[in-house]
């Protein structure tokens, strides 16, 4: 859940794809080129955490990537439970990836935290000459569906601080109520901000 | 008391736990220890039931946090005093109450064993392909350092230390992502080489009542410590567990009709120690013998399986079988009805009964010998780079906490 304390708000980002449709890459390229003042980032290889400051608050992003192949579909759950946001990538030369991404979206409303901020990102936008998927059509697919859309290029990070950002201005502003099922993890926010602990 | 001194481990965890059992050795803090043994006291009014159990854990961990927070011995202390405290409160309580919290359940024992034993099949066959791991990720040295580190998940009792266990494993994949990405051309897969890998792992390590493990992390790890990267890396470990409970062929890229057979043929090596272990007459010599056939033979399946151990027992197994049927049974009570018996039989069935314990029980004791070499083998080749990581407290000293009282 986002949670907000001295509208420091922490918010836990999942993010959904087809295999090879560059959901790390895009990641990447958002927590590199970021530099926040006394705020560390944590570049892992498929857990990543960056903090974005926006008008009224400072967001700090969690980033859970998922596994991408079919057969670890069934497991997205665990990790889409309780997140704030969703970026849903899909591969602009790749019709079978924005299929895929579609099914997200049809999940992400059935069983997603309704809360949830979702967006849809047609990644590899530098390669023009092998698109498949039009922007037209991802458009109005995702205007039909609620979501914010951009196209993303992870290679000449066209759009990319983009996505995070505007995530990070439609996020709530105040904490909803916790939830009182679901699972233990992740409904508490972090006690403190400052997490520097001696024994961790 | 003088165990803070007399500690070999010099690991943060470890001094803060003396710390903490310090200052609860202090008259000032009369109160808190009065309320943290009634509260371990009050979990034996109950049956044991690990929903509520948890819940009735962490309340009491926040309670504890507040009133150590309003506590003259912790006046003025940093966050990261209190979280200390905090750290020691879980490992103590938990130390305490482990044998009431762990496994609790018929089904948690149950669900580890079944768990236990479809990895064991799996792992007679399995091979890195079947779960499309690139090979540039194929680091047998990396692995095995991470398969060492969740195999520890057993040796803690605190929480916060299995935790750490399956954290260590983690950020050995974690850098054998990061540096696989840096020295070649393998764009950084994130998750979608980073799970396939963990589960590779898993299989691999077959980390011990890992069912109960993660429900204890789970129920018992303090919640504000359960989130973010620590969160991530759980859920990952929860999500291999899952895949690994629900594999079938079509999980997998293999052949069905394959991958059904390499599972059959585990099974029935998994059952040759407690079932029917068939000995020959030629007592000794004839097992060694066969041994050796058994092992020759397996070598034919070397390039289908990594563990050759549990296809020479199968292959002992089948060629025992052969042997008897060749020369006859050694044990000519087997077909025999207890109505055919004489007093005149029992010196022979004694002398038969004392041949197939003492035959079965040799056969017992290499079998874990084998195993537990090719165990420590493993260990000892994934030692090497160990000392980057945090480390839970050393053997010696974990079970002197154990023992500590306030």
């Amino acid at each position: 859940m986002a949670s907000t304390g001295n509208k420091n708000i922490n918010a836990k980002l999942v993010l959904l794809g087809d295999v090879g449709a560059g959901k790390s890459s895009l990641v990447l390229r958002f927590v590199k080129g970021q530099f926040v003042e006394f705020q560390e980032s944590t570049i892992g290889a498929a857990f990543f955490s960056q903090t974005l400051a926006v008008n009224d608050a400072t967001v700090k992003f969690e980033i859970w990537d998922t596994a991408g192949q079919e057969r670890y579909h069934s497991l997205a759950p665990m990790y889409y439970r309780g997140a704030a946001a969703a970026i849903i990538v899909y591969d602009i030369t790749n019709q079978a990836s924005f299929e895929r991404a579609k099914k997200w979206v049809q999940e992400l409303q059935a069983q997603g935290n309704p809360n949830m901020v979702m967006a849809l990102a047609g990644n590899k936008a530098d390669l023009l000459d092998a698109r498949k998927v039009t922007s037209e059509e991802a458009q109005s697919y995702a205007q039909e569906n609620g979501l914010f859309f951009m196209e993303t290029s992870a290679k000449t990070a066209a759009n990319v601080n983009d996505v995070f950002y505007e995530i990070a201005k439609r996020l709530p502003r105040v904490q909803p109520a916790p939830n009182p099922s679901g699972m233990v993890l992740m409904d508490r926010p972090a006690e403190r901000t400052a997490s520097a602990s001696c024994c961790s | 008391m003088e165990t803070a001194t007399a500690s070999s481990s010099s690991s943060p965890a470890s001094i803060s736990f003396y710390d903490f059992l310090d200052r609860m050795r202090n008259p000032a803090s009369l109160d808190l220890v009065r309320s943290i043994k009634s509260f371990i006291v009050s979990f034996s009014f109950y049956a044991p039931n690990p929903e509520s159990d948890g819940k009735r854990v962490q309340d009491f961990f926040l309670s504890m946090e507040t009133s150590i927070r309003d506590h003259p011995l912790w006046a003025g202390a940093s966050d990261e005093e209190i979280d200390c405290a905090m750290e020691g409160l879980e490992k103590y309580v938990m130390t305490k109450l482990f044998s009431r919290a762990f496994a609790c359940c018929p089904d948690d024992l149950r669900i580890d064993q079944e768990i236990a034993e479809k990895i064991s099949m799996l792992q007679t066959f399995l091979r890195p392909e079947h779960l499309d791991i690139p090979t540039i990720l194929r680091s047998e040295s990396s692995w095995l350092l991470a398969e060492k580190e969740l195999g520890k998940i057993n040796a803690h009792k605190a929480p916060r230390e299995k935790l750490l266990c399956i954290m260590n494993c983690c950020r050995v994949i974690n850098n054998l992502l990061l540096n696989a990405s840096m020295s070649e051309k393998h764009v950084l897969a994130g998750a979608d080489d980073f799970l396939p890998v963990l589960i590779y792992v898993t299989i691999k390590a077959n980390p011990p009542q890992l069912h109960s493990n993660l429900k204890f992390i789970q129920l018992y790890r303090r919640q504000a410590k359960l989130t973010s990267e620590a969160a991530y890396y759980f859920t990952n470990l929860v999500s291999a567990k899952s895949f690994i409970v629900d594999l079938h062929a079509k999980s997998l890229s293999i052949d069905e009709i394959e991958f059904e057979e390499n599972m059959q043929v585990a099974k029935l090596a998994n059952k040759v120690p407690d079932e029917d272990p068939c000995p020959t007459r030629d007592g000794e010599d004839g097992l060694r013998r066969e041994t050796g056939v058994g092992t020759f033979t397996a070598m034919n399946f070397k390039e289908r399986s990594n563990s050759g151990l549990q296809y020479s027992f199968n292959n002992l197994f089948e060629l025992a079988k052969m042997h008897m049927i060749v020369t006859g049974s050694p044990y000519p009570f087997m077909q025999a009805e207890a109505r055919d018996l004489t007093v005149g039989d029992v010196e022979r069935l004694l002398r038969l009964y004392k041949d197939v314990v003492d035959k079965y029980t040799n056969l017992c004791t290499a079998y874990r010998h084998l195993a537990s070499s090719k165990l420590e083998s493993g260990h000892f080749k994934g030692s090497t780079a160990s000392c980057c990581y945090e480390q839970p407290e050393t053997s010696v000293s974990r079970q002197r906490e154990d023992g500590a009282d306030i």
